[in-house]
C-alpha cells in the first residue's frame, strides 16, 4: 500500500485545494490516517564505548556462558566473547565473579495509568464507559513522573508494556515504554515498537458491564461484544482498502469518515498491532483462538495465563505466548486453578512461556518470580536451569512484544539493554548493581547520581534521598 | 557411614528403635540463637530429643540434611486463611461485616473453614500457623484477632488474642474522613468500655447512660481497657504512629502496631514504647498519602533500633499464598536486615508473642514444629522438602498438586 504521511496542517491545505478541483480527479492524493501522530522523541544516548569482562553471562535466550566480554557501542553490543582483545582506550568494568543477564522486560505494567499515590486524580488506566474502547490509548494516561518506574529501574527492568485495564471487552492500546527518566511519555516510547491492543476475557467485563445491567453480563455477551466489533473493524477496513485501491473512483468526497476505535481494530486486521488478550482459562482462550480465525488476526499473548499448563498444547501450536505468575491465584474464580508450575509446564510444551507483574511491588523483583517458577518446576523434575528460567523474562517476553530482533537477549547487534547483578541474578538476595539502557548506565546501586528520582519524591522524602 | 554409625550404637549401647522416630542428618539448622551448621536432629513422638553433631541412635527414618536447612515452621502474622477461599466471590468471605452493628465483637476465628484449599496449600511450603486479622468494613474497629494452627487437623488456637482498630486512610474514610474525628471516635470508645466495665450491672439494666457501640462490643473492648488484651492498630503514617503510642500510654494500653509504613521515622519512639510491630518488609511505595516515606529497609531500621519485628506479606496474596512470608523476610535481608532476626519475625517472635502451642524454635525438649528446605532457608530456589506441625508430618498434597499432576499427564506424548 502506498502510504503519504502528511502533517494535520497539509491535510487541511490539500483538502481546500482540492476541494476546489473536479471531482473524480485521479491524481488525488492519498492522505491515509498518520499512523504515528505521537512519536517517539526517545535517542540513544551518545555514549563512549566501554567494555563488561569476564562476567557469567545468562544470555536471556537459553544460554548460560562464563568468562566472558563484552563489547558496548553506540547503544549495540558490538562484540562478545572469550578474551576479546580490547582497545587500550576503551573503558572497562570487571565483572568477574559477577553475573550479568539482559535487562528485564514485564509485559504487563500499570505503570504511569495506575500510579502511586494511588488517587482518583491520577487513576487512569480503565476506560470502563463503554465495552470496547478500542479508541483509547494507554500513553495518553501514562503519568512519566509515576515514582514506580525508578523502582522498577532498581530491580533490573528495562522495558514495559503499559496496557490499559481490563475491565473493557477491548481496553484500547498498549504502548512499550523504555524505563527511563522523562518528562514527557514521547521521551520513553521505544522506537518502532509495534503497538499492543488490550482485550479481556472472562469476569470482569461482564461484572463491569452486567452491573450496570448492559452488554456484556455474561461469558456469551462478552463473545457476541468482541465479534460484533470485529464485524464493524471489518467493514470500516474494507471501506479504506477499497477507496485506496480504486483510484479511479476515489475522490474527497469519498474519503472514508476516520473513526479512531475502528481504526485500531482495523491496524490489528492488517497485522500492524498485537493482541495482549487478559485470559485465564484454558476454554476462553480456545474461544479467542477461533474467534480469531473468524476475522483473520492473530493474538499475540494470552496475558494473566492461570490455565496456561492446561492450554499448553494449544499454545504451542498457535505460536501463542502465554503470559503468567509464577504463584498468584485465589482472587476471582477464574484465577483459582493455578499450579506453582505453570511457567515451567508452558515451556516444557515448547510454548512461549512469559513472566509478569501487573503489579508495581513484583516488577521491582521479576527475577525472584522467574526464581520460584523455575523453583516448581524442578520440584517436579523438569530440570530447569536459570539460563532457561530467565528467558521468561527476557527473550520470550521480547518476543511476545515483537522486539526480539532487538532486546531481550545478549549478543552481538541487539541493544546494550544489561543488568550486572550483585549476586546470582535468582538469589533472594541480589539487586540489580548497574542497569545500562542502550549502552547508557542508566542506574548505579553504588552511586546516588545514577539513581533516578521522580519530581515527586522531592522534598517528600528528604531532598534528594532515594527511596530504596 | 551406616556400617560406622552401627558400629558406634553398639559400642555406647544406647539404641532406640522407635516407631516415631526421625533423624535428620548434616543439616543446618536456624534456632532462635542463630544457625548451627551441619548438625543432627532427632525427633521422636513428634518431640525434638537431641541437636548434636554425633548422635548414635539410629531412628525409623533417616533424611540427609546434607546442603539442606531446618527452620521452625513459619508464621504469617496477618493473613484471612479460612475466611476466605475466593476473594471476588461474597459468599466465602468472612474476614469482613457490612453489618455495622458488629465491631469489637466480630471474632473472626468462628468463620475458620478446616477445610480451605488455602491451608493445604500453605503448609505444604512450610507455613504452619497464621494470625487471622479482621478487616474494617464499617467501623475503625475491625474484630477480634485470632491464631490458627494448619495441621492435619487445622484449628483454631486462640480465639481473641487482640483487638483490631484500622487507624489507616481506609479507617478515617469510615470515621468521616478526618484522622482526627477517628481519634476521638477511638477515645470515645475507650472511654466507654471503661465506663461499661464499672457499671456493667447498670448498664446492661439499663440504667446507665447510653453508648455508642453495642454492649458485644464494649464487653469485647474491656479487656483491652484492663490491659489484659492487646489493641493491635493499622496505621502507616509517622504522625498517625506517634498519636496512637499517646493513645495507647494515656490509656495504658497493650499495644501492638501493623504495617506502620513509616514506622522507621519514629522506630525510637516504638522502641522506647515497647511495642512490636508487623510488617509487610517488601513494600516500599507510596501507594497511598500516608506511606510516602516507604522503603525497602523499614525492617532494618525498625530492627536496629531494637523494635521487635513479626512478618507478614500484605502487599501481596495475603492468605492465598501467606507462605510467601519467606520471600518477605529474605527480602528484607537483602535490605540489611539480620537473617537470624528475620527468621525469628516469622518464627519464635510471634509464637511468643502470640502464645502459640510451639515455641517456635528448635530446642531440645520442644515439640517439632519445622521445615526441612532444599537450601538456603531464605532463597526462594529452596523447596520445603519436609513439613512437621505440631509434631506431625503433613502430607505434601495440594488441589493444586493435583491439577499439576492431572494435567503433566497429559502434557505427555
Amino acid at each position: 500500500m502506498n502510504r503519504t504521511f502528511l502533517t494535520n496542517a497539509f491535510i487541511v491545505a490539500l483538502l481546500s485545494v482540492a476541494g476546489c478541483a473536479e471531482q473524480n480527479n485521479p491524481t488525488v492524493e492519498i492522505t491515509l490516517p498518520n499512523k504515528n501522530p505521537f512519536p517517539s522523541t526517545y535517542t540513544v544516548p551518545d555514549n563512549t564505548p566501554f567494555a563488561i569482562l569476564n562476567a557469567n553471562v545468562l544470555t536471556g535466550d537459553g544460554l548460560e556462558l562464563t568468562n566472558t566480554d563484552i563489547v558496548i557501542s553506540q547503544g549495540k553490543i558490538s562484540a562478545m566473547g572469550n578474551d576479546l582483545e580490547i582497545q587500550a582506550e576503551t573503558q572497562s568494568i570487571d565483572a568477574k565473579g559477577k553475573w550479568i543477564t539482559p535487562g528485564l522486560i514485564d509485559v504487563h505494567s500499570h505503570m504511569g495509568v495506575y500510579p502511586a499515590p494511588s488517587t482518583s486524580n491520577h487513576s487512569d488506566g480503565n476506560e470502563m464507559t463503554s465495552p470496547v474502547t478500542a479508541e483509547v490509548w494507554a500513553e495518553h494516561s501514562v503519568w512519566p513522573e509515576d515514582p514506580q518506574f525508578e523502582k522498577a529501574l532498581a530491580g533490573g527492568v528495562t522495558t514495559v508494556q503499559i496496557l490499559p485495564g481490563s475491565g473493557n471487552l477491548i481496553g484500547g492500546r498498549g504502548v512499550t515504554l523504555k524505563n527511563i527518566p522523562s518528562i514527557t511519555v514521547q521521551g520513553m516510547k521505544f522506537p518502532g515498537a509495534p503497538y499492543s491492543l488490550k482485550m479481556a476475557c472472562g469476569e470482569n467485563p461482564k461484572r463491569v458491564y452486567g452491573s450496570r445491567n448492559t452488554l456484556p453480563s455474561t461469558r456469551m455477551g462478552n463473545m457476541a461484544g468482541y465479534r460484533k466489533a470485529w464485524i464493524q473493524a471489518t467493514e470500516y477496513k474494507k471501506s479504506w482498502d477499497e477507496y485506496v485501491a480504486d483510484s479511479a473512483e476515489r475522490s474527497l468526497s469519498n474519503t472514508p469518515t476516520r473513526n479512531l476505535r475502528l481504526e485500531t481494530l482495523a491496524g490489528v486486521l492488517e497485522g500492524d498491532i498485537r493482541v495482549h488478550n487478559h485470559c485465564y482459562k484454558v476454554d476462553e482462550m480456545a474461544q479467542m483462538i477461533d474467534m480469531s480465525k473468524e476475522f483473520g488476526y492473530e493474538i499475540a499473548a494470552f496475558h494473566h495465563a492461570v490455565e496456561g499448563y492446561k492450554a499448553a498444547p494449544m499454545l504451542a501450536e498457535e505460536g501463542i505466548c502465554g503470559v503468567m505468575w509464577a504463584d498468584w491465584w485465589g482472587f476471582k474464580q477464574e484465577a483459582y486453578d493455578m499450579v506453582r508450575e505453570n511457567i515451567a509446564l508452558v515451556d516444557y510444551a515448547k510454548a512461549c512461556a512469559v513472566i509478569h507483574s501487573d503489579d508495581p511491588i513484583q516488577i521491582q523483583r521479576l527475577n525472584q518470580e522467574i526464581a520460584k517458577a523455575m523453583s516448581a518446576g524442578n520440584r517436579m523434575g523438569l530440570d530447569i536451569s536459570p539460563a532457561k528460567a530467565i528467558r521468561w523474562g527476557t527473550y520470550n517476553a521480547a518476543k511476545s512484544l515483537g522486539l526480539e530482533d532487538q532486546i531481550g537477549s545478549l549478543a552481538v547487534g541487539k541493544n546494550a539493554d544489561i543488568v550486572l547483578w550483585t549476586e546470582h541474578p535468582l538469589s533472594v538476595y541480589s539487586h540489580a548493581s548497574k542497569v545500562w539502557i542502550d549502552g547508557d548506565l542508566r542506574f548505579d546501586r553504588n552511586d546516588k547520581s545514577l539513581q533516578p528520582t521522580s519530581d515527586f519524591n522531592l522534598g517528600i522524602i528528604k531532598a534528594g534521598a532515594v527511596r530504596p | 557411614m551406616k556400617k560406622i554409625l552401627f558400629i558406634f550404637t553398639l559400642a555406647f549401647v544406647t539404641t532406640s528403635v522407635n516407631a516415631n522416630s526421625l533423624l535428620i542428618k548434616n543439616v543446618d539448622v536456624y534456632k532462635s540463637s542463630g544457625m548451627e551448621s551441619n548438625t543432627n536432629v532427632l525427633i521422636k513422638n513428634g518431640e525434638i530429643v537431641a541437636i548434636s553433631k554425633r548422635i548414635y541412635e539410629t531412628a525409623d527414618r533417616d533424611i540427609d540434611g546434607s546442603g539442606k536447612s531446618l527452620t521452625p515452621g513459619l508464621f504469617n502474622s496477618h493473613t484471612h486463611i479460612g475466611a476466605v477461599e475466593v476473594s471476588a466471590i461474597g459468599p466465602t468471605v468472612d474476614y469482613y461485616s457490612d453489618n455495622d452493628s458488629v465491631t469489637v465483637a466480630l471474632k473472626i476465628a468462628e468463620a475458620f473453614n478446616p477445610n480451605s484449599t488455602l491451608i493445604p496449600h500453605n503448609r505444604t511450603h512450610g507455613l504452619t500457623h497464621a494470625l487471622m486479622i479482621p478487616e474494617s468494613s464499617t467501623h475503625l474497629f475491625s474484630g477480634q484477632v485470632a491464631l490458627v494452627q494448619l495441621g492435619l487437623n487445622p484449628g483454631v488456637i486462640h480465639d481473641s488474642l487482640a483487638i483490631a482498630v484500622d487507624f489507616t486512610e481506609h479507617g478515617f474514610d469510615l470515621s468521616g474522613s478526618s484522622r482526627a474525628a477517628a481519634l476521638v471516635e477511638l477515645r470515645q470508645a475507650l472511654d466507654d468500655a471503661m465506663d461499661f466495665s464499672r457499671n456493667k450491672k447498670s448498664a446492661l439494666a439499663g440504667d446507665h447512660r447510653d453508648y455508642e457501640l453495642s454492649y458485644a462490643d464494649l464487653a469485647a473492648l474491656e479487656s483491652v481497657v484492663n490491659g489484659s488484651k492487646p489493641l493491635l492498630v493499622h496505621t502507616n503514617r509517622a504522625s498517625d504512629i506517634r498519636n496512637i503510642l499517646k493513645l495507647a500510654k494515656e490509656f495504658q494500653l497493650n499495644l501492638i502496631l501493623s504495617s506502620v509504613m513509616e514506622g522507621w521515622m519514629v522506630a525510637d519512639e516504638i522502641a522506647a514504647a515497647g511495642v512490636p510491630v508487623i510488617i509487610d518488609p517488601i513494600n516500599n511505595l507510596p501507594s497511598s498519602y500516608e506511606t510516602l516515606g516507604a522503603r525497602l529497609d523499614n525492617a532494618k531500621l525498625l530492627s536496629d533500633a531494637g523494635v521487635k519485628l513479626l512478618f507478614t506479606n500484605t502487599s501481596r496474596s495475603t492468605s492465598h499464598n501467606a507462605y510467601l512470608v519467606r520471600q518477605a523476610a529474605g527480602n528484607a535481608v537483602a535490605n540489611g536486615l539480620d537473617k537470624t532476626v528475620a527468621i525469628a519475625a516469622m518464627t519464635s517472635n510471634p509464637a511468643q508473642l502470640f502464645d502459640a502451642p510451639v515455641s517456635g524454635d528448635i530446642a531440645v525438649g520442644e515439640i517439632a514444629d519445622l521445615v526441612l528446605w532444599g537450601g538456603d532457608p531464605l532463597e526462594l530456589t529452596s523447596e520445603a522438602e519436609l513439613v512437621m506441625i505440631n509434631g506431625e508430618i503433613v502430607p505434601m498434597e495440594s488441589r493444586s498438586l493435583q491439577l499439576r499432576d492431572r494435567y503433566f499427564k497429559r502434557l505427555q506424548p
